[in-house]
């Protein structure tokens, strides 16, 4: 972007102001563990990407789903890599979350003030886990089946509740049509739309808080 | 001095750095991206293959006859049967026209109306001669014809070509 087209942006729309809160905030001497954040959110990225290619051709019924993501993986070009991709970032979320939060853990970066960022990482962390257990389902080949008839089975052990929640999961008795629309329509709408929400606000209050420091021993 | 400038030297490299890495992994994902939404577009036809209407003798003399025949065609994953209807029309039992019932116009499906010696379209009112050529109507242009052979007294046409 030229400096005079900036300028005049700048002037109507204010983008500099919001440019240097986000990437020129001060921070503290910190090290390589600082950039977990990052990753996990580059990969989220890249997993909303992905998956918005891919149901542009993937058909959440059981008639077509298998097929449907055959299709993708053999047929349309560079399919695979976008298949590979989402598949590999999905464990990639999963594995940077975890290590994100240990970092949080171990340097005490939790602690007052950042006490809602915590709490908005953890739901971060249950949003991250709802789109690994759904979007297991989606491929609807025998281990998306068993894997999910093994967890909704885990839900079901919780006692009083358990009966009840297997059922809303499944959208019934037994694991169907009905559950996979469902769990397509919890991976693609419900749990981006809370993501973005979470998100968003985890981030307004990381760059409002601005981060800790590396703790010094006896401090 | 020497310091101020080594600094500011050094922001910008790595602010370029990061944008050259940036750009890079973006390409890399949107090479891929763009192929793989264009790709089914790009895609040709199944190829053409002969396609067995029925014995010649079931064709009138002088009278456009209707055959239908069942075609397998696969898009994307699923594959589906369509039936294919064509009239036949020789005027000496060794010559065949064979004429698509797609009109021309938006694709409604023409029907022979032996009593005007005319295909009509329902749609916008087109007329053919038996031999496809438009009469009136909005046609732009004669119904499609296909290629025909006869083999052992059975009729064939070419699809797909």
């Amino acid at each position: 972007m030229s400096v005079g087209f900036g300028n005049w942006l700048d002037e109507r729309i204010g983008w500099r102001k919001v440019w240097d809160a986000i990437f020129l905030r001060k921070i503290p001497k910190v090290n390589w563990f600082y950039t977990l954040g990052s990753a996990t959110l580059f990969v989220a990225l890249l997993q909303g990407i992905t998956g918005i290619l891919l149901t542009i051709y993937y058909v959440p019924t059981p008639d077509h789903a298998y097929d449907s993501v055959q299709f993708i993986t053999t047929q349309v070009p560079a399919g695979w890599f976008i298949r590979g991709v989402h598949h590999w970032g999905a464990s990639a979320m999963v594995l940077l979350t975890v290590l994100h939060m240990v970092r949080v853990i171990m340097y005490g970066a939790y602690k007052y003030p950042r006490e809602v960022t915590w709490f908005t990482g953890v739901g971060l962390l249950l949003v991250t886990m709802g789109f690994g257990f759904t979007g297991y389902l989606l491929p609807w080949d025998q281990k998306a089946y068993w894997a999910t008839i093994v967890g909704t089975r885990i839900a079901g052990v919780a006692p009083f509740i358990g009966e009840p929640i297997l059922r809303i999961m499944r959208g019934g008795e037994d694991l169907s049509a009905v559950t996979l629309a469902r769990f397509f329509g919890t991976h693609v709408w419900v749990l981006p739309t809370l993501l973005l929400l979470l998100l968003g606000f985890h981030m307004y209050l990381v760059i409002r808080q601005g981060i800790s420091a590396v703790p010094k021993r006896g401090e | 001095m020497e310091e101020e400038k080594e600094k500011v030297s050094r922001r910008n490299f790595l602010a370029i750095a990061t944008g050259a890495i940036g750009g890079l992994i973006g390409i890399v994902m949107a090479i891929p991206a763009v192929a793989y939404v264009v790709g089914p577009a790009l895609q040709r036809r199944s190829q053409e293959n002969w396609v067995r209407l029925g014995p010649t003798s079931k064709v009138e003399l002088g009278n456009p006859t209707l055959f239908k025949t069942v075609v397998e065609s696969q898009t994307g994953w699923i594959v589906s049967e369509d039936e294919v209807s064509v009239y036949v029309l020789t005027e000496d039992g060794r010559d065949f026209i064979a004429l698509s019932n797609i009109c021309t116009h938006l694709g409604c499906r023409v029907r022979w109306i032996s009593d005007q010696g005319q295909y009509f379209c329902p749609c916008h009112n087109a007329a053919f001669d038996k031999f496809g050529d438009v009469v009136s109507g909005p046609p732009p242009k004669p119904l499609d014809q296909f290629e025909t052979k006869v083999e052992d007294d059975q009729l064939f046409i070419l699809l797909g070509g």
